[in-house]
Parts: structure tokens; sequence; C-alpha cells
């Protein structure tokens, strides 16, 4: 290649590239930019870090902090939990249900937040469908909607597909050879999970983490609509801040709150993508 | 009882039990729904409704406001992906087959859209957009819908356009074929499959996103999910059950159509790199 196709090749890929990054800085990098500006502004109206002592200061706020760590911490590790078991299982069974589920697993994956958040509240509200099958059984339904018991549960429901994918696609990915020579060697099946599976999954692990933990922290839909008065999730807690008092300062502040507290994972889940691709090519 | 546990294997049953357990899970829901919507009365505690009717249904086709949001839903998710398309289709074919300075930071900028909590970034853009005065308008709610599918609209298809094997399209070009000719005849058909997932996925992500539209398209732009909202506080389980339904047709269909495209590889290929 000469070095005037190679400009020419150069600038045909900035401009192609061009609009969707424009789009991105107008979408993300801006507004969290200026998020950061006015969350700055004191209601006395200088300059300040008020508005971010004002979360720890008030009652209620602190109580909505603690119960969304509580419920992301729960969330993450059950749908880790399940969905390791499941990309497993998924992985290493033979059978008609299995590829059965293999084939209808991703459904809730492409139904609309709003209808599973809607299906969950009148099957397990106080007269919903589960509780009339349990009255057959004489058991009682404890109340799961209108508490943390219902986000969490819709928290599963909404993530337990996308990590399963996530993890299923990176099993598919280990060689069946890798596996059978370690069990040639005599490798049982937890050696086999902890020593050759688990390190080979661990990246996908940390991204299903990931995702899972930001969409937990930052729904809003579930917790919304099934979700107690109070305490409340963030999200729900934003919302109100900045739809019903209006306060766009604040609602300001507790955005890029959430951001600091997802800044690790972020700057984790960013890193090892460029890892990955740097070995890659 | 206990000679066929035996001769099946407890090891099986547990496995049949848990995985309808699974299943149960989530199917229930969306199974509820269905029978709510048929159900003309249905009293507690009684398992099945005794009574079956499509009285809700002629309820809320009834609804201006009702058919007039499906309307705008439509509009706004084939917006959305006819642009997601324009501006994403030239970048993911750039990061696949062209050289260029600081690709890496380019592609993974897209990160972004997906490294911070949603309804953070949401209530971000919308106390920019109260300043650009971009709140309550079309153009405000196609723009809070693309951030979701900026990133696998851009990587599904880089990672569709990076597995057309580059010796196909030299041989084309061998025999003469121009390179507009080559994509058109060889790279674009052979990719695409992954555009055809991505582009059902914003679709589809367009026509379900709720919270985003919430903060910034009140009160003029209620989509089909925000009018959900109001239908859950204001009416009967049944009404809300029937539009659950209209809702979730469209994923259906189009899920159905693409069944074939849609695997864990190409949907895992949005959102890491492999």
């Amino acid at each position: 290649m000469s070095k005037g196709q190679g400009r020419k090749q150069a600038i045909l890929g900035l401009i192609m590239v061009s609009p969707s990054f424009l789009l991105l800085l107008i979408v993300v990098v801006l507004p969290i930019a200026q998020s950061f500006v006015v969350s700055l502004r004191e209601e006395s109206g200088g300059i300040g870090l008020g508005r971010y002592a004002y979360l720890f200061e008030d009652k209620g706020m602190r109580d909505n902090l603690i119960f969304t760590l509580r419920i992301t911490l729960v969330s993450c590790a059950l749908v880790l939990a399940v969905s390791y078991a499941m990309a497993l299982y998924m992985r290493f069974s033979d059978g008609r249900l299995v590829d059965w589920i293999r084939r209808t697993y991703m459904i809730p994956l492409f139904i609309p937040g709003v209808i599973a958040t809607y299906g969950l509240m009148n099957l397990l509200g106080n007269h919903g469908w589960l509780s009339r099958f349990l009255l057959v059984f004489g058991i009682e339904l404890p109340r799961i909607i209108f508490d943390q018991k219902g986000i969490i549960i819709a928290n599963l429901w909404f993530n337990i597909p996308f990590a399963t994918m996530l993890l299923s696609s990176a099993m598919a990915g280990i060689p069946a050879s890798v596996i059978e020579s370690a069990r040639d060697v005599g490798a049982g099946k937890l050696a086999i999970f902890f020593r050759v599976i688990f390190p080979l999954s661990f990246k996908t692990f940390l991204v299903a983490l990931t995702f899972v933990f930001m969409g937990v922290i930052g729904s809003f839909t579930a917790p919304f609509l099934l979700g107690p008065n109070a305490p409340q999730m963030l999200g729900v807690s934003m919302e109100q801040i900045f739809g019903v008092f209006r306060e766009r300062e604040q609602a300001a502040a507790l955005a890029f709150f959430t951001f600091l507290l997802c800044s690790a994972l972020g700057y984790f889940y960013i890193r090892s993508m460029a890892q990955e691709e740097a070995s890659r090519s | 009882m206990g000679w066929y546990f035996r001769a099946v294997g407890t090891r099986r049953i547990v496995e049949f039990l848990l995985l309808t357990a699974f299943v149960a899970f989530f199917a229930g829901p969306l199974l509820n729904l269905a029978v709510l919507a048929f159900s003309g009365q249905w009293s507690y505690p009684d398992l099945l409704p005794h009574q079956w009717s499509l009285k809700w249904w002629s309820f809320v086709l009834s609804k201006d406001d009702i058919a007039k949001s499906i309307g705008l839903s439509f509009l706004i998710a084939a917006i959305v992906t006819a642009l997601s398309i324009v501006i994403c289709i030239p970048a993911a074919y750039a990061f696949a087959r062209i050289r260029f300075p600081l690709k890496r930071f380019f592609l993974f900028s897209f990160l972004l859209t997906h490294a911070f909590p949603k309804m953070g970034l949401y209530v971000s853009i919308a106390v920019l957009f109260y300043r650009l005065g971009l709140m309550n308008t079309l153009l405000g709610v196609v723009l809070i819908h693309m951030i979701n599918v900026l990133m696998f609209m851009t990587w599904i298809p880089t990672a569709a356009f990076r597995n057309v094997h580059a010796a196909q399209e030299e041989s084309a070009r061998d025999v003469g074929a121009t390179p507009f000719r080559v994509f058109r005849s060889i790279t674009l058909p052979m990719a695409m499959p992954g555009i055809l997932v991505a582009s059902v996925f914003t679709f589809l992500n367009s026509l379900d996103e709720a919270q985003g539209t919430f903060l910034v398209g009140i009160p003029d732009y209620k989509t089909m999910p925000i009018v959900m909202y109001s239908i859950i506080s204001d009416f009967p389980s049944s009404a809300g059950a029937v539009f659950s339904i209209i809702l979730t047709a469209p994923t259906i269909l189009l899920l159905l159509a693409a069944q074939r495209l849609v695997s864990a590889d190409v949907m895992a290929s949005g959102f890491q790199v492999k």
C-alpha cells in the first residue's frame, strides 16, 4: 500500500466513525461532564460539595443508598450463581429438555421490562396466581410485591438470561479437547471446574458481573412499579428528585454519585476489553 | 413410588425439577398475563377464570391515547433503527476493514454507553436536554433511545464484517470487481445476518424503552411502555394484560422471523470483544 493510499484510508476511516462518535459525545460524555458541573452549584448560589453532603446527611437518602447497595449485591450474587450453573449445564448436558431450554432461554431478553414487571406483579401479588396455587396446598404466600423481595425477583428475571447468554458463549469458546485432556490426567469434576473452566471464563464472568451490577443499580421500572415506597432504589429516588421536586442540581449530584459508585467496575470493564482486543490483534 | 425413583435415578428427577422451576419462573409471569387478558370474571381464590371474554380487548382498543401510543412507538422505533443503521454500519465497516489512527480508542469509546448506570445517565441527559430545550421533543426521545443501542449496533456488525474472509473479497477484486461492487455483492450479504440481528434488537430496544422516555418525553411523547405505567395504576389488571400482549406481540413476531439468526454468540459479540 502506497503512502498516499494509506492516508486516504485513514481519512476515510475517520470520516466513517465520526458521526457515531459525535453522537456518543453528545449523549454520554457531555451530559456526564455537565451534570458534574451542575451538581457543584449550592443552594445558596455558591460553588461547593453541599449537594453531595446532603446525600449522606439526609436520613431518607442514606436509607435509600444502603437499600440500593444491599439489593444490588444480593441480586448480583444470585444472578451469577444461577447463570453460571445454567451455562455449565447447557454446555455439558444433552437431551430434549436441554435443547429446548437452549432455544428459549434468551426470550426474556426481548420482553419489555414493563410487561415482565407487570406479569410478576400479577403472579406474585397479594391475591395473585401463585398465592392461589399455594392456597390449594394450604401455604400462605409472604408479601413479595411492594417489598424488596419483589425487586430482587424482578432483577433475577431480567438479568439471568443475559448473564447466561454471555457465560454460555464463553463456555462455547472452551475447547472440548482441553477439558478431555484434564479428564485424562484424572482431574475430577470440581478440579476441572476450578482449574480449567473458571479461569478460562473468568473475564466473561467479570463482564457479566459489571452488566448486572450496573443494570440493577441503575434500574427504574421494576423498583418504581413493585418496590416499597420507602426506602427507594436510587433510580426511583433520582427520578423523583428530578421530575417531582424539580431539583435538577440535586438530581445531577445523585446521578454523578452513582457513577462514582460504579466507576471501579466501569474502569475495569473497559480495561479488560481493551486488553482482550490487544492480545487478539 | 420408591422403586420408580430408583429406576429413573434421583439425579435425573432433581434435574428435571430444577429445570421445571427454571422454566416456570420465566414463563409464569407471561402465562399469567395471557390468561388474564382473556378472562371475564376471575375471583379469588379460583385457579382459572370461570368466565372467558374478549371485552377488555375492545375496551383497550377503543381508547384513543392507547391507539395513538402504538403508532408513536412504532414511528420512534423506526426512526431510531434507521438512524442507527445509517450512523453505525459505516463505523462498523471501518472498524473491521480500514486502517486509521486511534482505531482502538474509537472502538472502545462505545463501551462508555454501558459503563454507567442507566438511570444516572438518563438524569444527566435530562439535565442537559432541559438546558438545550430538548425536553418533550421527538429529537430528545430519539437521542435517548439511541444511547442503549449505539454499542451493540456498532459491535455486532463489526464482528460480522470481521468474519467475512478477506480472501473472498480479494478474489472478487482479482476478477475485476470495483471496491463498491465487492462490498455490495460479497461483504454486505455475508455480514447481513449480524446486521439484521443488531437491527431487530435495536428496534425492539426502542419499542421497550421506558425509563428514558419517562424522563424526557413526558407529557407529549407517551410511547407504549409509558402508557403502560398509567394503565397499571388506573385500570383493572385484565386491561393491563391485554395491552401487555399488544406491546409484546411485535417482539414475538420479529423474534420468530429472526429466530435462525439470533444466537448467544452473535448477541454476545455486541457486549464484549471476542
